[in-house]
């Protein structure tokens, strides 16, 4: 934290990264550099390594090689720059909390343990509901929330917590027409705003539309680039035309 | 006038004598502590754990007995010292093969309750079981008071100072996690707590019913209110007033007081069940299921006003 604000580099930068599960890796030396104020799709077929990429970049495993930096910071020292979304299955609809309760979460860490809700906090969850269209909701318990109401409720939450990477776990599953495109509209704001989105996402079809930047990958990066290039023909049959090793297996 | 300075009378009797005003202390001090600890058990869907410490108390408590008598200090740490023993040889067993955590901690607390039993035989002075089993509120000293003064400090003051990660935790342990949170202290804390909560109270109701004073008062609770503090410190002031009052009723219909304590709780627990205004069965059943209004907005957004069914137009 002892880099001076101005000489903070506003990007994420993955360094030879691998990550295994039971010594199988999962993504094997992977590097990338991604820059402030882009919506990223994360592609690549089932056990291509999209849901370990973003638990790795959100803290949630040890990496076997390299690192993972955010604004020049390593990410276990970043923790309230990065926002993790959960998967709307592992989320607890009854949990007695309001939308603005969910919201005051993501001041949590900078209020501390036991300090009070000071002026600033309070303008922050005040904008961070008011960005997202919740205002009217605040009151309502999490369940009373239509599907997309409920992703915006969690994008505002990370709003309030002040962070610059939001990672967001299939967040169009499961989502109607109407809801998926309020969806990519506060995604579409937030990128406005300056935010990295790291989007891991199953349809290829309206990729273009949903992201500017697209990382492929297979276990290993594929690609990574503007959207139509790094889902170029030839690139997603490497993708997902190569078996993917993913466990012990034997050869006869 | 006269009949209800009489019926006052009558109530405030029992407490004239000093053991019924150590029960009546204690059962409060426990009653709002393990009401308040109880929503973070039910929130972390803990219930069943919890139950199985209570049950794997017992055979720390039959080595207290054994070495060093029935001092409530024995009791206390030789009680917490198995439950910690079943919790973690439980989740060691579950990392280690390929049982699940459920059928370990099963399998430890039922061999934990039978070897307690076991051991009681053994034990140096004359242990009634079903002082253990039951508990046996009267009989509060001093030294239990001092332990649940104990608990109760230690009990409200780490859950109020560390509020804020443990409903983090409480609510997605993964998110927490991502956020800095130290989950696995968090949880071993809670763990840590449930079991002091269970000691605690076993003089009140014993090791079979210590389990209703950590989950009835924060389930009614949980049923009648969305906000977490008013169902923290609304099961906090109901484990209160139903040990309280268990207690008076037990005094004068001259029955246990744990199962007194447990049936009062029963009672709240099935009025809110039914009649909660927001969760309440009967009233779910009244109300309908929609928010009508907004289904009506969206449905109105789309269509106009038209609430015409198209193919009826046609007909003259």
């Amino acid at each position: 934290m002892s880099t001076p604000h101005h000489e903070r580099e506003p990007m994420l930068r993955i360094e030879d990264l691998t990550v295994s599960y039971h010594r199988v890796p999962a993504i094997h030396h992977l590097s990338l550099s991604l820059g402030f104020g882009h919506c990223v799709g994360l592609f690549g077929p089932n056990g291509a390594g999209k849901s370990t990429l973003l638990k790795s970049v959100a803290g949630l495993l040890n990496p076997e090689t390299g690192r993972i930096l955010i604004e020049g910071i390593a990410i276990d020292q970043a923790a309230s720059l990065i926002a993790y979304l959960p998967q709307r299955e592992s989320v607890d609809w009854d949990f007695p909390v309001t939308v603005r309760g969910l919201v005051e979460m993501g001041r949590y860490h900078q209020v501390g343990l036991v300090g009070s809700f000071s002026q600033r906090d309070q303008t922050a969850v005040e904008e961070a509901l008011e960005l997202f269209n919740l205002t009217p909701l605040a009151r309502r318990q999490i369940k009373e929330l239509s599907g997309g109401q409920q992703q915006r409720a969690f994008l505002a939450r990370a709003w309030a917590q002040e962070a610059d990477l939001y990672l967001l776990d299939e967040p169009f599953g499961g989502l109607d027409r109407t809801s998926a495109a309020a969806l990519a509209s506060a995604l579409g704001t937030l990128r406005e705003r300056g935010k990295l989105l790291l989007v891991s996402h199953h349809a290829l079809a309206e990729a273009e539309s949903l992201f500017d930047t697209a990382i492929l990958l297979n276990g290993e990066l594929v690609a990574c680039g503007p959207t139509s290039e790094a889902l170029s023909p030839q690139n997603l049959e490497c993708a997902y035309g190569t078996a993917i090793y993913s466990g012990a297996h034997y050869h006869s | 006038m006269n009949w209800l300075f009489h019926f006052l009378s009558l109530l405030v009797e029992p407490f004239s004598y000093s053991f019924m005003q150590r029960a009546l202390l204690s059962c409060a001090l426990i009653g709002f502590t393990n009401g308040f600890l109880g929503t973070f058990i039910i929130l972390r869907r803990q219930a069943l754990l919890a139950d199985a410490l209570s049950h794997s108390l017992l055979p720390g408590l039959a080595l207290a007995a054994m070495i060093v008598g029935l001092s409530p200090g024995g009791l206390l740490l030789g009680g917490l010292i198995a439950a910690l023993f079943v919790a973690l040889g439980a989740q060691v067993m579950a990392r280690n093969s390929r049982l699940k955590e459920e059928t370990a901690v099963a399998s430890l607390y039922i061999i934990a309750f039978a070897l307690g039993i076991v051991l009681i035989r053994f034990a140096k002075v004359k242990v009634d079981l079903t002082h253990f089993l039951f508990g046996n509120i009267l009989g509060v000293g001093n030294g239990d008071l001092w332990i649940a003064y104990g608990a109760a400090f230690l009990t409200l003051a780490t859950l109020v100072l560390f509020q804020r990660p443990l409903l983090l935790t409480l609510f997605d342990v993964t998110v927490a996690q991502a956020s800095g949170v130290r989950v696995r202290w968090v949880e071993t804390g809670l763990l840590a707590l449930t079991v002091l909560g269970l000691v605690a109270s076993l003089q009140a109701v014993g090791v079979l019913l210590s389990l209703g004073l950590l989950i009835i008062p924060a389930a009614t609770s949980y049923l009648l209110t969305d906000s977490f503090n008013r169902m923290l410190w609304g099961g906090a002031f109901l484990g209160m007033i139903c040990a309280v009052g268990g207690l008076v009723i037990s005094f004068f219909a001259n029955i246990p007081s744990g199962p007194c304590i447990v049936m009062l709780m029963a009672l709240f627990l099935g009025a809110a069940y039914l009649f909660s205004p927001r969760y309440g069965v009967l009233f779910k059943l009244i109300r309908g299921r929609h928010y009508h209004e907004e289904s009506l907005e969206r449905w109105e957004g789309h269509q106009g006003h038209d609430h015409q069914v198209p193919g009826k137009e046609s007909k003259p």
